[in-house]
C-alpha cells in the first residue's frame, strides 16, 4: 500500500459526494473550455480569415466594432502613397440575416481588390463583373442557407443569384456571402462608404516595419485605425465584451467549483475526525495529515478537470453545429487551453483543501481515545 | 509516590503530575507519581473519571500535563521536540473500540503506522503478513474490518500496535468491547506479547480478573494512585 493509495481511499470513502463533487468541478471547467474556446475560437477564425486574404493591416475607424461604421472610400487615395504598401482592397462588411440564417458575414470586397485571390471556386463562377447582381458563396454559407449555382439569395430588399460557391481558406471566409462592393453600397444606399481597407505590405516587411506603418497611417489620417491582423479583434469592443464575459463567467464557475470542494472537504475531514485522530495517534505527522487531505483534493481537481475538458469539449463542438453560429466560429480547442483548463481544476482542488487541511492538522489526537 | 519495583532500568517516571481542564475546575489529575520500569506490565484501575484514561493519554504523548514532571526514558516527554515520531517509534495504542479504519484491510491497517519510518511498500507489506500471523490472522489479511469479528479486530489493532516495534504497548480497555471467550483469547495473545518481546504494557482495565494478571495494580481514585502494588 503507498501513500496514495490512502489518498485514494479517501475519496471513494463516500463515492456518491465524490461524484457530485467532480460533477460541479467539471461543469466549471466545462464552462472554462466552451466558453474562453468559443471565444478565442472566434478571434482565431477571424485571424485566419484575414491572413488567408493576405491582409497584413486592418484600417477601420476608431469606433472599434467587429463590423465598425462606415467612413469615406476616399481614405484609401490619402495612404495609398505610404512606403510598404503594396497593395490595398475596401470592404464593406456586416454580420447581419440572410433569409434564415441570423447571423451571416457579408463580405463587399473592392472588385478586383486583392481580397478576391485567395477564393478558389469549387463550382460554377465568379462574377462577371462589379455591376454584375450575383453572390458567390463560402462553402459553409451555401451549406447553412440550402443554395446552389442558380438560386437566387435575398440581401435585405436585393435579389441577387448565387453564381459560384468558394472555399476561402478559413472558417470566416467559408461562412461569407461575398459580393462586389458598388452592389452592397448600392443595396444599402451607401455609395462611396466603406468599414474597412485591407492592406497589404510589401514583400518582407518584418514585424516593426508593419507596426510602423500602421502609426503612419493614423497620423496621416487620424480619423481611422490601423492594426495588424493579431490585433484586429482586440480592438473591436464587442469582442473585448464577449471576452471579458466569458472569463468573467468563467471564473464565477471556477469559483463554484472552489466552494464545492472546499464544503466536500470540509465534510470529510469532520466526518472524519476520529479516523485522522486515530492516523496522529498511531504517529502520522501534522504534515502527513496536512498532505493527504490536500492530494484528495487535488486529486479531486484533476479527475474533475479532466472530465470537465472531455464535457467541454464535446460541448462546445456541438454548439458550434448549432445553426444560429454554425460558420463563424471554429472552437479553439487547443492543447495549451484544454491543459491550462486542468491546471486550473487542480488550482481550484489544492486552494480549497487548504483550509480542510489546515483544520484537519489541527485535531487532537487524545480524542482518538474517546469511544467512537 | 515511587514504585517499590524499580529494580530495572527506569523507562518512565512520573512525579506530581496533574492535568486539569476547563480552565482548573476539572482536576483529571492530582499530583500521580510513579516509576516504570523496561518490561513492566502494569494495569491501572478505578472508577470511571478516576483519570485511568488522561494518564494513559499523557503516557504516549497524546495529551500534555497541566504541571509535573513526566520523563521517558531520562528525557522530559511533554517537551519532547517530535511527539509525533515517539508515538510512532516508541508507543503501540490499542484501544477499546479497536479503532480500525473501515476503509483499509487488516494487512493495509497494520500497515498504517509504517508510514512515518523508513520502509519499502514490499518491506510494510511482509511486516504486516508477520504480525497477522503473530496474531493467528494470516488469513484474514485482505479482510475490510466490517467483515471481522470483534476478537479479530482487536487482534488486527494489537498488530498494528506492534507494527514499529514499540517499547511500550499502551492499551485502553482492550477487551471491553469482546464478549469473554474473545476477551480471554486477546488477553492471553496481549500477555504472550508482553512476556516474550519483553515490552512495557501500561493496561487500563475496569475488570479486577484482568488487573490480576498484570505484574503490578496501579489502584486510582479522584485523580490520585492510592495504591501501587503486585497483583
Amino acid at each position: 500500500m503507498t501513500f496514495f493509495t490512502v489518498v485514494l481511499r479517501g475519496l471513494l470513502r463516500r463515492p456518491l459526494r465524490t461524484g457530485l463533487t467532480l460533477a460541479g468541478i467539471s461543469i466549471g471547467i466545462a464552462a472554462v473550455v466552451a466558453l474562453v474556446g468559443m471565444s478565442r475560437g472566434f478571434e482565431k477564425g477571424w485571424q485566419v480569415g484575414l491572413k488567408a486574404r493576405g491582409t497584413d493591416l486592418v484600417i477601420t475607424n476608431k469606433s472599434g466594432s467587429l463590423t465598425p461604421k462606415p467612413f469615406d472610400a476616399s481614405v484609401r487615395d490619402r495612404i495609398a502613397t505610404l512606403p510598404r504598401i503594396a497593395a490595398t482592397c475596401n470592404l464593406l462588411v456586416q454580420v447581419t440575416s440572410v433569409e434564415d440564417s441570423d447571423l451571416m458575414i457579408l463580405s463587399a470586397r473592392e472588385w478586383g481588390g486583392f481580397s478576391w485571390n485567395n477564393l478558389e471556386l469549387i463550382s460554377g463562377r465568379m462574377p462577371h463583373d462589379a455591376t454584375e447582381e450575383a453572390v458567390v458563396l463560402g462553402q459553409t454559407a451555401a451549406e447553412i442557407l440550402r443554395k446552389k449555382i442558380g438560386d437566387p439569395v435575398q440581401i435585405e430588399t436585393k435579389e441577387l443569384k448565387v453564381v459560384g460557391i468558394v472555399k476561402g481558406g478559413a472558417l470566416v471566409e467559408d461562412g461569407s456571402v461575398i459580393l462586389s462592393l458598388p452592389l452592397l453600397q448600392e443595396i444599402t444606399g451607401s455609395p462611396n462608404q466603406i468599414n474597412a481597407i485591407d492592406v497589404r505590405a510589401t514583400p518582407g516587411t518584418n514585424e516593426q516595419q508593419l507596426a510602423e506603418l500602421a502609426q503612419q497611417i493614423q497620423q496621416l489620417v487620424p480619423e481611422v485605425r490601423a492594426v495588424t491582423v493579431s490585433e484586429h479583434l482586440s480592438h473591436a469592443e464587442g469582442f473585448r465584451l464577449v471576452k471579458a464575459m466569458s472569463w468573467g463567467t468563467s471564473l464565477l464557475a471556477i469559483l463554484v467549483g472552489v466552494l464545492g470542494v472546499m464544503n466536500t472537504m470540509l465534510m470529510t475531514v469532520f466526518e472524519r475526525t476520529h479516523e485522522i485522530c486515530v492516523l496522529l495517534a498511531v504517529g502520522w505527522t501534522r504534515g502527513r495529515i496536512m498532505r493527504m487531505i490536500l492530494y484528495e483534493s487535488a486529486l479531486l481537481g484533476l479527475f474533475g478537470g479532466v472530465a470537465g475538458v472531455a464535457i467541454g469539449a464535446i460541448g462546445v463542438k456541438v454548439l458550434s453545429e448549432a445553426p444560429a453560429i454554425r460558420g463563424l466560429l471554429q472552437p479553439d480547442l487547443s492543447i495549451p487551453l484544454l491543459g491550462l483548463s486542468v491546471v486550473i481544476a487542480m488550482a481550484v482542488g489544492i486552494i480549497s483543501g487548504l483550509y480542510p487541511a489546515w483544520r484537519s492538522s489541527r485535531l487532537t489526537p487524545s480524542l482518538a481515545l474517546q469511544a467512537g | 509516590m515511587t514504585s517499590p519495583f524499580a529494580s530495572a532500568a527506569s523507562l518512565l517516571e512520573a512525579k506530581a503530575l496533574t492535568r486539569e481542564f476547563d480552565d482548573g475546575q476539572v482536576k483529571a489529575l492530582r499530583g500521580v507519581d510513579f516509576l516504570m520500569n523496561e518490561g513492566d506490565f502494569v494495569a491501572i484501575t478505578g472508577p470511571s473519571g478516576c483519570g485511568k484514561s488522561t494518564l494513559l493519554q499523557l503516557l504516549g504523548a497524546l495529551d500534555r500535563p497541566t504541571s509535573g514532571t513526566l520523563l521517558y526514558q531520562g528525557e522530559s516527554l511533554p517537551d519532547h521536540p517530535n511527539p509525533a515520531a515517539y508515538r510512532a517509534r516508541e508507543v503501540g495504542f490499542i484501544f477499546q473500540a479497536f479503532h480500525l479504519l473501515p476503509t483499509f484491510t487488516a494487512s493495509e491497517n497494520v500497515q498504517i503506522p509504517m508510514f512515518e519510518i523508513d520502509r519499502s511498500v514490499s518491506e510494510r507489506r511482509e511486516r504486516a503478513f508477520e504480525l497477522l500471523k503473530l496474531v493467528g490472522l494470516e488469513n484474514r489479511l485482505d479482510h475490510f474490518p466490517s467483515k471481522l469479528s470483534g476478537g479479530e479486530r482487536q487482534r488486527v489493532a494489537i498488530a498494528r500496535s506492534l507494527a514499529n516495534g514499540p517499547s511500550l504497548l499502551l492499551a485502553d480497555e482492550p477487551t471491553g468491547n469482546l464478549d469473554s471467550e474473545n476477551a480471554h483469547s486477546v488477553l492471553e495473545l496481549l500477555i504472550r506479547l508482553q512476556q516474550e518481546q519483553g515490552r512495557t504494557m501500561v493496561l487500563v482495565t475496569h475488570d479486577p480478573t484482568i488487573a490480576g494478571r498484570a505484574g503490578r495494580i496501579l489502584r486510582m481514585k479522584d485523580g490520585q494512585i492510592v495504591s501501587d502494588g503486585k497483583s
